[in-house]
């Protein structure tokens, strides 16, 4: 038994009002000032800072409410529990398995903490090609301030684990800058189990920030409910079609709650915001929604290291390489980010390619595996167009996102960027992670190996945790979904505060500037609903 | 995937609420014996045991996965389930219950490289569930060494 207290148990204790699920059943009809769908990075600033100018607030969460007490650092429970589709969601032609949150908290109760400002190019393409003056760094850093002070966002401290140490070695000896990452957490015990929810509370996720502070300020949340439908009429959310759903996702019995709400803010992460707007036949002149959305593609290496790395234990990324992001243009070839990702057996045993024997070789080198991944920088050139929601005949969304030759190509120099950074830190074998690689033993035959290799989807193992765009904002009506102020150009009392706002990806790890930016959209919500002004911090 | 081209009746549902007929469960028996060979016990008994605590999870793993992947997944099981569809899917002739494992591995080699994208999202799904279902136990970390979460 854990001895670390639980808030959330805590505040359900003192009355917090949740329902659905095991917390009771909902009524057939909730009136409040604002209904946001979603509970994650987006939906939680947003409901803090609504809270806070005095609105009343409801939270429609899909997944269930977990926490501390919950996370028992195990991939068994954690995968179906936390994760959209049990951290199996995968993109139309099975090319790309997608990692994404769902539960209260969404994707920042099982993220690796990594917390980056939206890097300047990425602004700047955005000012020029999708007319978003205002997203410049002059004019959000106060933003980012607020929500790196208010969830704890300072660069890690503590040595690295020798997973991400490597990355540090190894680039160093070529030449290559490295630097540490920001990290969301307070007294972080460093135990490297952020992926499965954080134990100790540490991590500063919406589940033990935001959200609490909404609900002890009166918001109400609803669990294990999906956001159907919006009701439409003059250009406007009439009401909220709302109905529990069981633990993997099928809806419960037949009768829906109509939330009536001022104003709606859809919050559910790309994917999932698009396909709502979908199944309400929102209107879409410009045929934009659901497209362009962005998975900063990941491809990954595997290195065994003469010694220990046990790639289990420790702050999961705490290292991180934009050398590749900046060796061409934004909108040139693709850029990547490197980081080391932790390493435990499911994830490990799934990604790695193989069976048999040589698998059972490959997984006995657990201890001494060091991985790297890249992150894909997607979104910025003609031919980086990102993939497209569509709905399933059950209305659930599936995206299409083809991983054309120009991503691939990004994806070979990636695999031997990180094979010749292992080799420098001491790896004494690098298997990139495909089909038909081999363990290479030297850096000049892992370079002529990658060199033919077939870069092909399923062939290839490409990932995703990041998930991005698809209501992306713009300049004018033509250019996006939503306007600069996060509110859909086409209807007057919705707004989209989440991931699926950017108009590409970010080239980095997204959560800050989904706070950063949601908390000026929030803020401006707050203003022109209420005209108080209110600060997250 | 799209298996729309292959007409299949369904006369023995493979998987009905999360839980895999008996033609099902020898599938991913065969089949996981295959992909798990090397991190199985030898010895036929608890080989044996491995095995059939490997499909009680797969069991549990699927009836987590969302509706529409348990269609998939059912329809793929039906098809696999006739003599037809195993042999144009795996491209194996003899039934799974007595395929060995080395044919299985052939097999599986051959999808993994399939110019057939269906072929290859099934060698993935398969090795997929497998792996997800076997390693989750801490039956199976002693073979990678991991130790299981810190005691906290």
């Amino acid at each position: 038994m854990s001895s670390f207290p639980d808030p959330i148990r805590e505040g359900l204790k003192r009355g917090w009002t949740v329902l659905g699920g095991p917390h009771g059943a909902l009524p057939a009809r909730i009136d409040c000032d604002v209904a946001i769908v979603g509970s994650g990075a987006g939906a939680g600033v947003t409901a803090e800072l609504l809270t806070k100018a005095g609105l009343r607030v409801v939270l429609v969460e899909e997944g269930p409410l977990r926490s501390s007490s919950d996370f028992k650092q195990l991939e068994s429970v954690a995968y179906p529990d936390l994760y959209q589709e049990s951290a199996g969601r995968k993109t139309k032609d099975k090319g790309i398995t997608i990692l994404q949150g769902r539960c209260v908290g969404g994707s920042t109760t099982v993220n690796w903490t990594s917390s980056f400002r939206t890097p300047g190019d990425t602004l700047q393409h955005w000012r020029s090609q999708f007319g978003l003056d205002s997203y410049s760094h002059e004019q959000l850093g106060p933003y980012f301030a607020q929500a790196e002070k208010r969830l704890g966002i300072a660069p890690w401290t503590l040595a690295p684990n020798e997973n991400n140490e490597a990355l540090r070695r190894g680039a160093t000896r070529i030449n290559v800058s490295s630097a540490v990452i920001p990290r969301n957490v307070k007294g972080c015990a460093n135990l490297g189990s952020c992926g499965m929810g954080c134990p100790t509370n540490a991590k500063q996720s919406m589940l033990v920030t935001t959200i609490p502070a909404a609900l002890n300020a009166g918001a109400q949340l609803l669990v294990e409910t999906r956001a159907e439908r919006f009701e439409l009429a003059d250009q406007q959310v009439s009401g909220l079609l709302v109905r529990p759903v069981s633990a993997n996702g099928t809806p419960v019995g037949s009768t829906s709650t109509r939330i009536v709400a001022k104003h709606y803010v859809l919050a559910a992460g790309a994917i999932n915001s698009p396909a709502v707007l979908m199944r309400s036949k929102a209107p879409d002149p410009h045929g934009r929604l659901g497209t362009r959305t962005f998975l900063h593609p990941v491809v990954m290496s595997a290195g065994v290291m003469p010694h220990k790395v046990e790639g289990w234990q420790g702050a999961p990324q705490t290292v991180y390489s934009d050398h590749f992001l900046g060796t061409q243009a934004i909108d040139g070839p693709m850029g990547y980010k490197l980081e080391a990702p932790p390493i435990h057996p499911v994830i490990f045993a799934s990604t790695l390619p193989g069976y048999g024997k040589a698998q059972a070789e490959l997984l006995g080198q657990l201890p001494n595996a060091q991985v790297l991944l890249a992150l894909l920088r997607d979104g910025f050139h003609a031919e980086s167009t990102g993939g497209k929601v569509s709905l399933r005949k059950d209305g659930t969304p599936l995206l299409d996102y083809p991983l054309n030759r120009f991503v691939m190509e990004g994806a070979r120099r990636a695999l031997l960027s990180m094979a010749e950074i292992q080799f420098a830190a001491g790896a004494r074998q690098v298997l990139p992670v495909h089909e038909t690689a081999k363990p290479y033993a030297s850096w000049a035959e892992a370079q002529k190996g990658i060199a033919e290799l077939p870069m092909q989807p399923l062939l290839t193992r490409v990932v995703s945790a990041h998930v991005m765009g698809g209501c992306g904002m713009g300049g004018t009506a033509a250019l996006g979904v939503t306007r600069p102020d996060g509110q859909h150009w086409q209807l007057a009392n919705l707004s989209v505060h989440d991931g699926s706002l950017f108009p590409t990806s970010i080239g980095a790890n997204p959560q800050l500037s989904i706070y950063g930016t949601v908390n000026r959209l929030a803020q401006g919500l707050a203003k022109r609903l209420t005209g108080r002004d209110v600060t997250l911090a | 995937m799209s298996l729309a081209g292959l007409a299949v009746a369904q006369w023995d549902s493979p998987l009905s609420h999360g839980r895999l007929s008996e033609s099902s469960r020898a599938i991913f028996r065969s089949v996981g014996g295959a992909i798990l060979d090397g991190c199985i016990p030898v010895a036929a008994q608890a080989r044996a045991a491995a095995l059939d605590g490997m499909v009680r999870r797969v069991e549990v793993l699927i009836s987590g996965l969302p509706g529409a992947t348990q269609d998939e997944l059912a329809e793929l099981l039906s098809i696999v389930s006739l003599t037809v569809g195993r042999v144009a899917v795996f491209g194996l002739f003899t039934p799974f219950k007595d395929a060995s494992v080395a044919q299985l591995q052939d097999h599986l080699q051959a999808m993994r490289t399939s110019s057939l994208g269906l072929r290859q999202q099934v060698y993935h799904a398969f090795r997929e569930i497998v792996n997800g279902a076997y390693f989750a136990d801490d039956s199976s970390w002693a073979l990678m060494g991991y130790g299981g979460p810190v005691k906290l």
